[in-house]
């Protein structure tokens, strides 16, 4: 087994940052190096200016945000919930937020916040349903906190349904408003979107930072939790709330950006990481390093077409995966 | 799509072909390649097309060949259409089948057709063996392109029995065009951003009738590089172009004006955004003429009386 060690994070620190001035400079203008340090300090042209300075910094923080915060909500849940399958979308996060962009694109608001908002509201709703199927199940006994999975996969299934029977009857412009959301993009960022983001990932990241020792008492199983004085239902379904309520601010800003939330988790624990904090921080740092490398790909590898970001992910993430599977076997 | 996990995946797939035919921009930007234009014995799925009685029972599941048939005088014959046909005005008096792309093959059998019309997209191919096993003769049609516009109205006015008129409706369409060409021929050719979508953001690409119409207009696409009928670009790709000139739905057009990003782009900063009526240049049909026109007066106000 691999053992973490300290200088790790210097290297995953390294990673992130190298990737970000990468993807900063790079793009469909080519802008030298010196230019963008003056651009980003606001001197040279002013078109360069705007390109560094609205187009593509914004953009990059997005994408590693999103990635920062798919990936420390996936650690949570698989460490919680016990399964190396769970991941935000897999809860119905993704989709109670397509239900939400769905239902406004539906009512003819195209309007930045208003999809930001009502994909939020759509895939926070969804979880609570999932909570509550959740509860019902356990019939007034003892939850076992798989059913919380079993729960989120059902309203999910339900929410697609939904979408499928309202799109039937739905006006072309809806349809193709929404699907393109459902693809998932960092290409809308702004630097409101960004700061929104930044502001829910600090408040549920950190929530998950400093109950990170319950998801290590939950990891071990609800009866050694119950041994150690830990209420496992509580804790299961608050860690449960946060990591969705973190995925979903993602989902609100980018749409649906596969696989990250997933994949990451296993490439932070393939690393030697147990405990959750340090994981969930590595499992960010990690995520935001690949989205930002997927975002760099999806605007620069075809040009001057642009690739959808979800397709990306799970292209660079899956081979990434199994060198790691491969190392540790 | 497997980005979104695996229950979104049947749902985008299925919107995906939806989308295609039902949004008339997107069909273009959905269908790529054109085939010579020719009046074989085969339509576009290959499968042989009968000549026979005049029809007189015509379902047409495809607003460009709806419009192509009124123009050659069979709208009264027409019992179905989908529900996106809109011109003209009095297709939206025939009643509405549904779908274009995968349509609901019982509600199309019900109103018993003797010429069924269908656009030639992958998607239809199930439909079409379906009502040529049920007796009804089928007509499957690609119209994406100005020359298989041409094409179509020849067909149709094959197995119409009507070839004269026909050959009339093109020549006053191809007169127009031709008129268009020749008036823009000699000026120089500004360059045009088309704005489709907004995010992301889409435009045409050579594969598109609109670049076509973009040409004979006396414009160059700045994205005629692109093969396809539409691709996804970037803001700054955009601006490393830089257009003269910007074309856009007046949606599009407002969001352009809404949005400080779209300041990178000199025509935006500029102000020098046409607001096009998407419903005049969204299908490669019998309104080919009137597209070219207002586009023309546009990009060269003047040159056209």
């Amino acid at each position: 087994m691999t053992r973490f060690r300290g200088w790790y994070w210097l290297f995953l620190i390294a990673a992130l940052f190298a990737i970000v001035a990468i993807a900063v400079a790079r793009g469909a203008v080519s802008v030298p190096l010196a230019a963008v340090f003056e651009a980003l300090r606001g001197r040279g042209d002013p078109t360069v200016v705007a390109i560094v300075r609205d187009l593509r910094l914004p953009r990059v923080v997005l994408a590693a945000l999103v990635g920062a915060g798919l990936a420390a909500s996936g650690a949570a849940l698989q460490g919680s919930l016990r399964n190396p399958l769970a991941e935000p979308y897999l809860l119905g996060v993704s989709g109670g937020a397509a239900v939400g962009a769905v239902i406004v694109f539906a009512l003819g608001f195209t309007a930045d916040f208003a999809v930001t908002l009502a994909a939020f509201v759509g895939s926070v709703a969804a979880v609570l349903l999932a909570l509550a199927v959740s509860r019902v199940g356990a019939r007034g006994q003892r939850a076992d906190l798989r059913t919380l999975l079993v729960a989120g996969v059902i309203v999910g299934a339900f929410a697609n349904a939904a979408i499928m029977v309202a799109l039937a009857k739905a006006e072309p412009n809806t349809i193709r408003g929404a699907l393109f959301w459902m693809m998932g993009s960092a290409a809308d960022a702004n630097w409101q979107r960004v700061g929104w983001l930044a502001a829910s990932i600090l408040v549920a990241g950190g929530a998950l930072v400093y109950w990170a020792r319950e998801i290590d008492v939950l990891s071990l199983g609800e009866e050694t939790a119950a041994s150690l004085g830990v209420n496992a239902e509580k804790s299961g379904r608050r860690v449960f709330l946060i990591a969705a309520l973190l995925a979903a601010a993602t989902v609100a800003v980018a749409g649906l950006v596969g696989f990250v939330g997933l994949v990451v988790p296993h490439i932070a624990r393939r690393m030697g990481l147990r405990a959750h904090r340090p994981l969930v921080l590595a499992a960010a740092l990690i995520g935001a390093t690949l989205v930002v490398a997927a975002d760099l790909a999806a605007r620069t590898a075809a040009p001057p077409t642009e690739l959808p970001l979800g397709a990306i992910t799970a292209l660079l993430g899956v081979p990434f995966f199994l060198v790691q599977l491969r190392r540790a076997a | 799509m497997l980005v979104a996990g695996i229950p979104l995946g049947g749902v985008s797939v299925l919107l995906f072909r939806r989308s295609l035919l039902v949004v008339p921009v997107l069909a273009v930007w959905a269908c790529a390649d054109s085939r010579a234009p020719s009046l074989g014995g085969n339509d576009d799925f290959g499968d042989p097309i009968r000549i026979g009685a005049s029809p007189t029972r015509i379902v047409s599941l495809n607003p460009a060949t709806t419009e192509i048939l009124f123009t050659l005088g069979a709208g009264t014959r027409l019992i179905g259409r989908t529900k996106y046909d809109s011109w003209p005005d009095s297709a939206k008096l025939i009643p509405p089948l549904g779908d274009g792309i995968q349509p609901n093959v019982e509600a199309v059998l019900a109103v018993h057709p003797d010429l069924v019309i269908l656009y030639a997209s992958q998607d239809n191919r199930p439909a079409a063996g379906r009502f040529r096993a049920a007796g009804v003769n089928t007509l499957s049609l690609k119209v994406d392109h100005i020359s298989d516009f041409r094409r179509s109205v020849l067909l149709l006015g094959a197995v119409l029995h009507d070839s004269a008129r026909a050959k009339t409706v093109i020549d006053s369409v191809y007169r127009t065009l031709d008129r268009v060409r020749s008036a823009t021929a000699h000026l120089t050719r500004p360059t045009v951003f088309w704005h489709i979508w907004d995010a992301p953001i889409i435009t045409i690409g050579s594969g598109s009738f609109m670049n076509e119409l973009v040409d004979i207009a006396g414009g160059k696409n700045v994205y005629a590089d692109i093969a396809g009928p539409s691709a996804q670009v970037s803001l700054e790709d955009i601006s490393r172009r830089d257009p003269e000139f910007i074309l856009a739905g007046p949606i599009g057009k407002a969001q352009i004006a809404s949005d400080p990003r779209w300041k990178i782009v000199r025509a935006a900063r500029e102000n020098r955004v046409f607001a096009v009526d998407t419903m005049v240049v969204a299908r490669p049909s019998v309104r080919l003429g009137e597209a070219a026109v207002s586009l023309a007066s546009l990009l060269h106000p003047g040159t056209l009386r």
